[in-house]
């Protein structure tokens, strides 16, 4: 008897010598090799390969038992009629295996329902209803668009494209520090490009109230910062935008000197 | 080593993936390591429309979280799904098809950012959603073995993700939802997940371990795949996202701690039973299983409510991500290895030069999400005291003091993200001298219909 033969037979709570049978039968119903099954047995892998993981079939155990309880029987009869042991022997191993198939068997059909089921739980609640709550919350408040001119939305095209919102965010919250920044934004309708423009890493300063505060404000002030930030502050990093062209900068800073107004 | 440029089975296509992996680990962090250095030497370097943070931030999220991760999941589905069914993969040549052009289009998107490849990504995904559910359907052993059941379970969490990604934007918090959720379902769930398939197919498998208890890796599957999904929500605690969510994502996070206690045991267990040939392999999978339990034991700490405030929108959360992105790569750098002598018939020999390569990749991704999560605490507590001095968002005094508190952290990123870089060329050159020059072993037998 192999170490292999033992583990799964620990493994599955069954004396060594039924689990021997039993992956002997198998092997020849599948065409295998012994230890091919017993492997699959203690590991998880297929019978037909060498392959992966993690399938320890505990739930056999109480039905291996129970076949367990039934040889004694079985090897009496043997005693007493030697001749016949041979088909009680083949029978007894037909039969466990059956067993063994039977329990294992698991429902591909259930899984995928468990998964699909999950899935579509997750999109409902996680997404499409608290979606829809919001919009529906927008929709009854009088005052829900927000108007902003082609260059202010030219701007955020920009903006997102520089993909400033990799540091800054336009993003306060309801709690006491973040209040200090600025009015929390109202949930309100908005055009995609300055929906986008919202950011999730505060690395960098919050600019959702960046034109009512100094020196954010001041059009030459953006100018001179954007294109070369260490004209204004030598440690804190900032790329210069030098390649951007003077129109699409001067959309930009239209844009910075809107936020402010729109948020409140 | 020979590639074939029509793979006929499941073992000729990972070969093609066992070599993409590394070659898309060297670009992810080369990528990093030049994101990291225009913020660094901002005033330094030259700009340019491509070479400037926040468009190399862009292209980093694009190559590691997109890129990488679907290198990955194609592996795993290749050459891990068939296997766990017991059957050769039912409509390999539409699975390749479905593969090469899931990838194509996440290259694509990384150069082009347009909503008709986000369309066709999303039914692409779909694509593997049905192929995977017809294997499953059809497999031949009695059981789905585990491995299979992650990487089934991760599809179809992709396939959510690039739904919701794909959703119009019409209020304000729809941003917020959209990219909390698609975050939360790449990055928290497929990313865990695809890790947990893996680990499950090499504890056993590769260390020739019996598995401690199948219904301890149900607890940890069916956990995490309903719970992982919901626990970015509570990083936009007190946002304009709706309360409830807020509130169901802190609960749900630390219900959590259920199938990590579950996964972790049975791992112990199981590891504990290994047949004591393949201790390099050990212990690697214990270093990508301490790293996944300290990043989950954090994203369920950081549930508690008085902490959501300092850590929500910041670097903590970018941590907790590349917590479980570096354990996925570390853990299929290990599969690589593994699968070398199987598919190419060659053994790694495992020298310094090559030992070195694994070490600093190790080294350098846990260093990384260590000093994130030392500028994502920092950051977020300098924030709050800054705002409550009333001077937080002014390019003076406010913000100086963040600056100091994270500017070294950020610039050791840079340090760390080269160091990366180096490891990540190691890699690639012990997986390239390995398939070419490696010594003779027996190739593994393929699976039969």
């Amino acid at each position: 008897m192999s170490d292999l033969v033992n583990k799964v037979a620990e493994l599955l709570n069954a004396p060594v010598d039924l689990v021997q049978r039993s992956a002997e039968a198998r092997a020849a119903a599948s065409g295998t090799t012994v230890d091919a099954v017993l492997s699959s047995w203690a590991g998880g892998e297929s019978v037909t390969s060498a392959a992966p993981a993690a399938e320890a079939p505990k739930e056999e155990t109480p039905v291996e038992e129970e076949v367990v309880e039934e040889t004694p029987v079985e090897e009496e009869v043997v005693e007493e009629t030697p001749v016949e042991e041979e088909v009680v022997e083949i029978t007894g191993e037909v039969v466990e295996e059956e067993v063994l198939q039977e329990v294992e068997k698991e429902s591909s059909l259930s899984f995928v329902g468990g998964v699909v089921a999950i899935a579509i739980f997750t999109f409902l609640l996680g997404f499409s209803i608290p979606k829809n709550q919001e919009i529906a919350e927008v929709t009854e408040s009088l005052n829900n668009s927000v108007e902003v001119t082609a260059d202010v939305l030219k701007g955020a095209q920009v903006y997102n494209e520089l993909n400033c919102q990799s540091c800054h965010t336009q993003n306060v919250r309801a709690l006491i520090p973040d209040t200090q920044n600025g009015k929390v934004l109202s949930n309100k309708f908005a055009n995609e490009a300055l929906i986008k423009a919202v950011g999730n890493l505060r690395t960098a300063p919050d600019l959702s109230t960046n034109n009512t505060r100094e020196p954010t404000n001041n059009a030459q002030w953006l100018e001179r910062y954007l294109k070369d930030s260490t004209s204004v502050n030598r440690d804190i990093p900032h790329p210069s935008y030098t390649f951007v062209s003077d129109s699409d900068l001067e959309y930009l800073i239209t844009y910075l000197l809107s936020l402010g107004e729109n948020n409140e | 080593m020979k590639l074939k440029l029509i793979p006929k089975n499941e073992q000729e296509l990972s070969k093609l993936f066992v070599i993409l992996f590394p070659l898309v680990l060297i670009l992810s962090s080369a990528v990093m390591f030049l994101k990291n250095s225009y913020f660094t030497f901002a005033n330094l370097l030259p700009h340019n429309s491509v070479f400037n943070y926040g468009k190399l931030a862009s292209i980093e999220n694009q190559i590691s979280f997109h890129l990488l991760i679907g290198v990955s999941l194609s592996l795993l589905f290749v050459y891990l799904l068939s296997k766990s069914l017991g059957r050769k993969m039912a409509m390999f040549p539409l699975a390749f098809l479905t593969l090469l052009g899931y990838l194509g289009l996440l290259f694509l998107n990384i150069l082009i950012n347009h909503s008709i490849i986000s369309l066709f990504l999303t039914l692409i995904v779909f694509g593997l959603v049905g192929i995977s559910t017809i294997n499953v359907l059809a497999k031949k052993e009695n059981t789905i073995f585990t491995s299979g059941q992650h990487i089934y379970g991760a599809v179809m969490m992709l396939f959510i993700a690039s739904l919701v990604s794909r959703s119009s934007l019409d209020i304000y918090s729809d941003q917020l939802l959209i990219s909390a959720l698609s975050s939360s379902l790449i990055n928290m769930s497929v990313i865990p997940i695809l890790f947990m398939s893996a680990i499950y197919f090499l504890m056993t498998k590769a260390l020739g371990a019996t598995l401690y208890s199948k219904t301890l890796s149900s607890i940890s599957f069916w956990g995490f795949l309903f719970l992982l999904p919901w626990t970015n929500f509570k990083y936009y605690y007190g946002s304009v996202l709706p309360n409830w969510l807020e509130n169901v994502s802190i609960y749900l996070s630390l219900s959590l701690i259920i199938p990590l206690l579950a996964f972790v045991v049975n791992y112990i267990q199981t590891s504990q039973d290994n047949d004591g040939e393949s201790q390099k392999l050990l212990s690697r999978l214990n270093f990508s299983m301490i790293l996944f339990t300290i990043t989950t034991t954090l994203h369920i700490a950081s549930s508690f409510a008085n902490l959501l405030p300092i850590l929500g929108l910041t670097n903590f959360v970018y941590a907790i991500k590349f917590g479980y992105f570096s354990s996925l790569v570390i853990v299929v750098m290990s599969l690589i290895l593994y699968l070398i002598p199987k598919l190419f018939g060659r053994e790694v020999s495992y020298k310094t030069f090559d030992n070195l390569g694994l070490s600093g990749i190790n080294f350098s991704l846990s260093l990384y999400f260590i000093n994130n999560l030392i500028i994502g605490i920092n950051s977020g507590y300098s924030w709050n005291a800054g705002a409550n001095a009333g001077n937080p968002t002014i390019y003076g005094e406010g913000f100086q003091i963040q600056w100091e508190l994270i500017g070294t952290n950020l610039m050791a990123n840079t340090f760390i993200s080269l160091l990366f870089f180096l490891s990540a060329v190691l890699y690639f050159i012990t997986v390239i001298k390995s398939i070419s020059s490696g010594a003779v072993t027996t190739v593994e037998e393929m699976v039969s219909s």
